[in-house]
């Protein structure tokens, strides 16, 4: 059963992209620990955080990838899952500081101290403990999620009203999440952590650790993500994207297969959010600005919506950009953005890599005039009219 | 302070006739009196004006006035005082008894007479004591809200002189009123504020209610009762009002709310681009008509009240040909791939953003109100500002000639043959891509006038559009994508409901609520509020 | 295939622009600005960019510092917090700076807070905020709330006769402190609960008719209303507009305003709101031939007559001179040598007089309050007789009232509690 779900998920494409990602996973921690500083081949912290961090928003895209590229839901929201697991990790990592808060107060955080508070609010316990916030991380953004998509799947909403109630959603929580009441420390949100399992979050190692960590969960979700859409299940995901009536009509539940998909993918924002905060050290209200959702649809739609990979390619390709713009040229770089988006959408309009593996595949059914059918067409086919 | 106030119009009254008579040799003898003024801080400056109107001489009446407005500066050389215009880096000066021109000094080299809120307060009551008989019945109840407000049991001669001589209804009562909170602050019988709270009771709004509820720890024996009742009437009246208020205030939200999502009702409603750029529409639409307004305040500043009237189809132009431009070179490429317009829209947003910011700076630029958008007007208890007065009028303007364009012109039954069913249009003879353009820029061009509107209340930053853009696609969805009238109902449905929930709620719980309120109803019709029917819908 | 070109393409991308920084090691001393230049916060913060950049070929014209020429780093953090956090790496790691100006908001502040202890470099941060903090590697040039607030208050009070109050504020921590902190002040001084209201608004808040309408209501109470404004930036400009329609004169309910400046009324008609007022520690207006020389650089530099200046600007002004001192005196630009010798460097402000570097990583400042004129400027209307020195840790506050910074040798504490006598908050 096993076995036979893990070849499902790896043909050679798949493989060949964990490999490289494994080849990521080893080599940047061991370039970065392991040479001196001056070494020519040495990775500053500052890059393995900073490609941490791309690997968290891959995580992001590949679970945006799996509604959308596959089931035709279009999330304008699902930086809301991937704020709510950061935050289960933040309340984690501020239950850490202890007593290293400016304060001292050994309970409550800064911010309460701060404010008057003199007891800790209920939904805070329980999150000094690592597991029940790694919980947390999963079961918050799954229920919202469940609760959510069991409501709006049912009621039959679809297409571009669903992905503007998402947005809603998002913005709701962004607003709630700014009222200082609500005891998550209003808009500047957790920060200062100090350490995380015990690890001082700052050390060399502990970033190389998280950066793995990253990787590696991408790396799970991949093979994951890879199942489910190989699998019968995903076959059905891809005909109720592209004709959800008639899915329904052959008998299918839909919105069992719609919630299904729906819970998973927000448990993987989930988790990408929580490997986020530790390391760019805050997590906020910003986060889930409906800016953010719409940009992790963005860096699908660049990569290529449906391949899983693309969307992986699409987020540390986009960031990386926004990453060098905003440094090289800081008063010009979102015409160099904006322009990157109009472009993609115009030329590539399957995106990196839906246009690429279409090239190839002309040129190898040009190179072998037989019928040898590559990869993995039917995912990287973009639905005729996704929005309805 | 109330004591020197008292004191100072005590001295007009006694001085006003026997000044008048020298009061033209007076003048130059009144120059060492008004460079005093530069004296030092505010007491001083304060004492001064007393001095000053001690003199009954109505030849300081201009020095005053340039005080108050913080127009009179002093020569840090001689300590001369004048009044002065800013003029790039130089004052032009002006005598304050003369008004004849003075030549103009380096700005460093002026010291400006300071004057602060107490000290404007003072100078209002002294003008008001001086005016109360002015001709012109406008400056009377100036004059009159001036001695309202001051409360001054002195002024209660005054005003007894100017009631046996007034004729307008209006200042009347103002002074009635006046004469009233005056009464209530001196020592007067108990009958005569018994009198004075009858009058109040009978003004009946928040301004009395402050006089009253000011009176009441001072009242003594049937005046406490007779304060309180006036107070609960006044309460209960306001109270009914506030209700017809909200209900007001949300209106106005929702007109501005429509405005922000009528055109993009036309572009994401009409023609399915879910067009991100919209709210850089909005923003266009702002700047025209800051360039206008610049344009004016150089060349024509006679103009000002109209610039509205011209930014307006120049901001329908300018942002309906930047749609148009869109739609050619962009959107065209994408139909039948509503989500692609969406990720090339964002990108087109950004870089309307960045070119907005390059252009114009990315700070906050003046759009001013003209005259007849400023202030506002009382109906019944209810203040009513003119400039939202106008949007809502305005909003439901664009309505009815959006409503016109596409229900009764050629092009707007093109424009729904070709939404409908391209390509039967295309085969009765519609040149369906001319269509599209047109529809997009008339979309664009909407929001571009909207931007026109929305400047009058808000920013006009490079961030204008952003603030609107998710209130209207919340708008357009909740109406019903497709349908006019949704966007209409929803847009006044939100509004209403937000103001409703403000007061009880506070100000971001009443949003919050108002998104939750739209994700359940979308629940209860996942396709708005005036869902298309049929089966085009479900294609 | 195409994939694994794709990723190692990419990869080489990211290794050169990452190690690039490293090796331009010429003879500058570089100063990193971290202001948004996009987004929200846009706005605000640019204008600090410039100002920075002109401080800067200020310097080189006098010849530098240290011999070498100053080169600035402008990067854009886009509003972003996380970026914030990044970009300060960037700046610390990959081009070496040796001193950064920047933020504006609290929380980006609170997001690079960590990144500048880590890697010991220096943040000077020239924004009026909340207090509650004192960091070694962060100096903060802008106001405490004892340097803002609290004066601004008393100036109502004993000059306007100010009864009731209403605070009304955007809600994020900077005016949650503040409030708290004026609360417990106002209640100290004898005003009564009901007549303190205190009222909280999300950012970019547009539509304040029910606002404006509350406080004119609260304000017909028969006492002397006054309102107490610690909105943000952006929201101020809507408020105002509905304020001056509404009639509300300065006169009757005076606004006193601590986020409201030079620059925020540039985008609006001030005829109508002239008096209400804004407490800083610098107006443009402030008539010091320091201050007419500098407002004559500022509009050689933009070319642009019609620019303000405004307070953060005087506070980047203040905190580079003191850097530059601080850098002669240490003959280096060494962060450790720079922390020691910058505290006590005392610089000219441009209203005229001198500010000086506390042990507590604040400054001392004058306090001024403005009316606001109807060309868009202030005019000091009072202000303090001396300078008053920034408290880090407000003495109004519970948590904090037992709270000292000194960062001299051999406290060098931020969060010294004297009733434990031990470093580390107030717990414990």
């Amino acid at each position: 059963m096993m076995t036979s779900f893990l070849f499902r998920a790896l043909d050679k494409n798949a493989a060949l992209f964990l490999g490289l990602l494994t080849a990521i996973i080893v080599a940047v921690p061991a370039l970065n620990l392991l040479l001196p500083p001056d070494h020519p081949l040495h990775v500053p912290t500052y890059a393995v955080t900073l490609m941490g961090k791309y690997l968290t928003y891959a995580l992001l895209a590949l679970s945006v990838d799996l509604v959308w590229g596959y089931c035709g839901i279009l999330s304008l929201g699902h930086a809301a899952f991937f704020a709510l697991g950061g935050y289960a990790m933040g309340m984690y990592l501020m239950r850490q500081i202890g007593t290293r808060g400016v304060y001292g107060d050994p309970l409550l955080p800064d911010f309460m101290v701060f404010l008057n508070w003199d007891t800790l609010p209920w939904y805070w316990y329980g999150f000094d403990m690592f597991w029940f916030a790694a919980l947390m991380v999963l079961l918050v953004p799954g229920l919202l999620a469940f609760i959510f998509g069991w409501f709006a799947f049912r009621s039959r909403v679809s297409g571009v009203y669903l992905s503007i109630i998402t947005q809603a959603l998002t913005y709701a929580l962004l607003l709630a999440f700014f009222r200082n009441d609500m005891g998550f420390g209003g808009n500047n949100g957790l920060t200062d952590f100090k350490d995380i399992l015990g690890f001082d979050v700052q050390a060399d190692t502990t970033r190389a650790a998280l950066f793995a960590a990253s990787g590696i969960a991408l790396g799970l979700c991949f093979i994951i993500c890879r199942a489910i859409t190989r699998s019968k299940l995903g076959k059905v995901l891809v005909a109720v994207r592209d004709a959800e009536s008639r899915t329904r009509f052959l008998g299918y539940r839909v919105e069992h297969y719609k919630l299904f998909v729906w819970t998973i993918s927000a448990m993987m924002a989930g988790i990408a959010g929580a490997l986020y905060v530790p390391q760019v050290g805050i997590i906020n209200p910003g986060e889930f600005a409906p800016a953010n959702s719409i940009e992790a649809v963005i860096w699908v739609a660049v990569g290529g919506r449906g391949t899983l990979v693309g969307a992986v390619i699409g987020a540390v390709l986009v960031n990386f950009a926004k990453t060098w713009f905003t440094a090289a040229f800081p008063e010009f770089w979102l015409f160099a953005l904006g322009g990157l988006f109009v472009f993609v959408t115009l030329f590539l309009p399957k995106g990196i890599v839906g246009t690429v593996t279409d090239n190839w595949a002309k040129v190898s059914r040009r190179k072998h005039a037989v019928d040898e059918r590559p990869g993995d067409t039917p995912s990287t086919r973009p639905a005729p009219n996704p929005a309805e | 302070m109330p004591y020197l106030k008292s004191l100072l119009v005590v001295l007009c009254l006694l001085i006003l006739p026997a000044g008048s008579a020298h009061a033209q040799e007076d003048t130059e003898s009144l120059r060492p009196l008004i460079n005093e003024l530069a004296g030092g801080g505010f007491s001083e400056t304060e004492q001064q004006l007393g001095v000053l109107a001690a003199t009954g001489n109505p030849g300081v009446v201009p020095a005053l006035e340039a005080l108050a407005d913080g127009d009179l500066y002093a020569r840090k050389s001689d300590g001369v005082v004048f009044i002065g215009e800013r003029d790039g880096r130089v004052y032009k000066l002006t005598d304050p008894l003369t008004l004849e021109p003075a030549g103009e000094e380096r700005r460093r080299d002026m010291k400006k007479i300071k004057v602060n809120n107490g000290l404007r307060r003072v100078i209002r009551t002294a003008l008001g004591t001086l005016t109360l008989m002015a001709p012109d019945p406008a400056t009377r109840l100036a004059a009159a809200d001036a001695m309202f407000k001051a409360q001054d049991p002195g002024s209660i001669e005054a005003l007894d002189l100017a009631l046996t001589q007034e004729t307008e209804p209006r200042v009347r009562r103002k002074m009635e009123a006046a004469r009233a909170a005056a009464v209530l602050k001196s020592d007067k019988p108990e009958a005569v504020k018994l009198g004075a709270i009858a009058t109040l009771e009978a003004l009946g709004n928040r301004d009395a209610l402050s006089v009253l509820s000011g009176f009441l720890p001072e009242a003594q024996g049937a005046e406490v009762p007779a304060t309180e009742t006036a107070m609960a009437r006044i309460d209960k009246t306001l109270a009914a009002w506030g209700a017809a208020e909200n209900v007001w205030y949300g209106i106005s939200l929702g007109s501005v709310l429509l405005l922000a999502a009528i055109g993009l009702a036309i572009t994401f409603g009409v023609m399915g681009v879910i067009n991100m750029a919209h709210g850089e529409m909005v923003m266009i639409g702002a700047y025209v008509t800051f360039v206008v307004q610049e344009i004016i305040r150089t060349s024509a500043p006679g103009l000002f009240n109209y610039s509205l009237f011209m930014a307006l189809p120049l901001a329908f132009l300018t942002a309906g040909l930047v749609g148009i431009a869109i739609e050619r070179g962009i959107i065209r490429f994408l139909y039948g791939r509503p989500l692609e317009t969406l990720l090339a829209t964002w990108g087109v947003s950004l870089i309307l953003q960045q070119a907005v910011r390059s252009i114009f700076g990315p700070t906050n630029q003046e759009v001013g109100n003209p005259d007849w958008m400023s202030g506002a007007f009382e109906l019944g208890q209810m203040t009513i500002t003119y400039n939202r007065m106008w949007i809502v009028v305005f909003s439901l303007l664009v309505f009815a000639g959006l409503m016109l364009v596409l229900k009764k012109t050629p092009f707007g039954l093109y424009t729904r043959a070709v939404t409908q069913n391209r390509r039967m249009a295309a085969s009765m003879g519609i040149r369906t891509p001319w269509i599209d353009a047109l529809t997009f820029g008339l979309g664009s061009g909407i929001a571009g006038i909207a931007g026109v509107a929305l400047s009058q209340i808000d920013n006009v930053s490079p961030n204008l559009g952003q603030g609107y853009i998710i209130d209207s696609f919340m708008v357009v969805v909740f109406g019903g994508v497709g349908n006019l009238w949704g966007t209409l109902v929803g847009a006044m449905t939100l509004g209403v409901v937000n103001k409703f929930l403000e007061p009880y709620a506070g100000a971001v719980l009443a949003k919050i609520l108002v998104l939750i309120f739209i994700i359940l109803f979308i629940q209860k019709r996942p396709r708005g509020l005036f869902a298309l029917k049929g089966r085009a819908v479900d294609a | 295939m195409k994939k694994t070109a794709t990723g190692m393409a990419l990869a080489a991308l990211l290794a050169t622009t990452m190690l690039g920084g490293a090796q331009a090691q010429e003879d500058t001393i570089k100063v990193g600005i971290l202001h948004s230049l996009s987004g929200t916060m846009a706005i605000s913060e640019t204008t600090l960019k410039d100002a920075m950049l002109m401080l800067i070929e200020e310097q080189n014209k006098k010849g530098g510092l240290l011999g070498k020429q100053l080169e600035a780093v402008v990067v854009d953090p886009a509003s972003d917090w996380p970026l914030f956090a990044e970009k300060a790496r960037e700046l610390i790691e990959v081009n070496d700076v040796d001193a950064v100006f920047g933020c504006w908001t609290s929380v980006s502040r609170k997001s690079v807070l960590p990144v500048f202890e880590e890697l010991n470099s220096l943040l000077f941060y020239p924004v009026q905020y909340e207090g509650e903090e004192s960091q070694r590697n962060v100096f903060y040039t802008g106001a405490a709330p004892n340097q803002q607030a609290i004066p601004a208050v008393d100036y109502l009070m004993n000059e306007e006769g100010v009864e009731r109050w209403v605070l009304a504020g955007t809600d994020y921590v900077y005016p949650r402190t503040t409030n708290k902190i004026l609360e417990a002040y106002l209640k100290a001084k004898g005003v009564a609960e009901e007549d303190i209201m205190i009222n909280y608004t999300p950012f970019g808040h547009s539509d304040w008719q029910t606002i404006v309408s509350d406080i004119k209501n609260f304000g017909s109470a028969g006492k002397k209303t006054a309102v107490v404004s610690t909105i943000n930036g952006d929201a101020n400009v809507p408020f105002y507009k509905e304020l001056a329609n509404a009639g509300i004169k300065a006169e009757d309910i005076p606004v006193v305003a601590f986020s409201v400046g030079e620059e925020e009324l540039a985008g609006l008609d001030t005829e109508p709101l002239v008096g209400h007022l804004a407490a800083w520690n610098y107006f443009q207006s402030a008539d010091a031939d320091i201050n007419y020389d500098f407002i004559d650089t500022w509009h050689a530099f933009t070319g642009d007559e019609e620019r303000v200046t405004n307070d953060p600007m005087e506070a980047h002004f203040i905190g580079f001179n003191m850097w530059v001192n601080a850098v002669e005196k240490a003959g280096t630009t060494d962060p450790d040598a720079v922390i020691d010798s910058i505290i006590g460097v005392t610089v000219p402000n441009l209203t005229g007089g001198y500010s000086a570097m506390m042990p507590n990583h604040h400054i001392t400042k004058p306090v001024l309050i403005g009316e606001i004129q109807d060309d868009g400027q202030f005019e000091t209307v009072w202000e303090t007789s001396g300078l008053v020195p920034g408290d880090a840790w407000s003495d109004y506050l519970e948590g904090s009232k037992d709270l000292i910074a000194d960062w001299r040798k051999p406290m060098s504490c931020g969060n010294f509690n004297v009733k434990t006598g031990k470093c580390g908050g107030s717990e414990g």
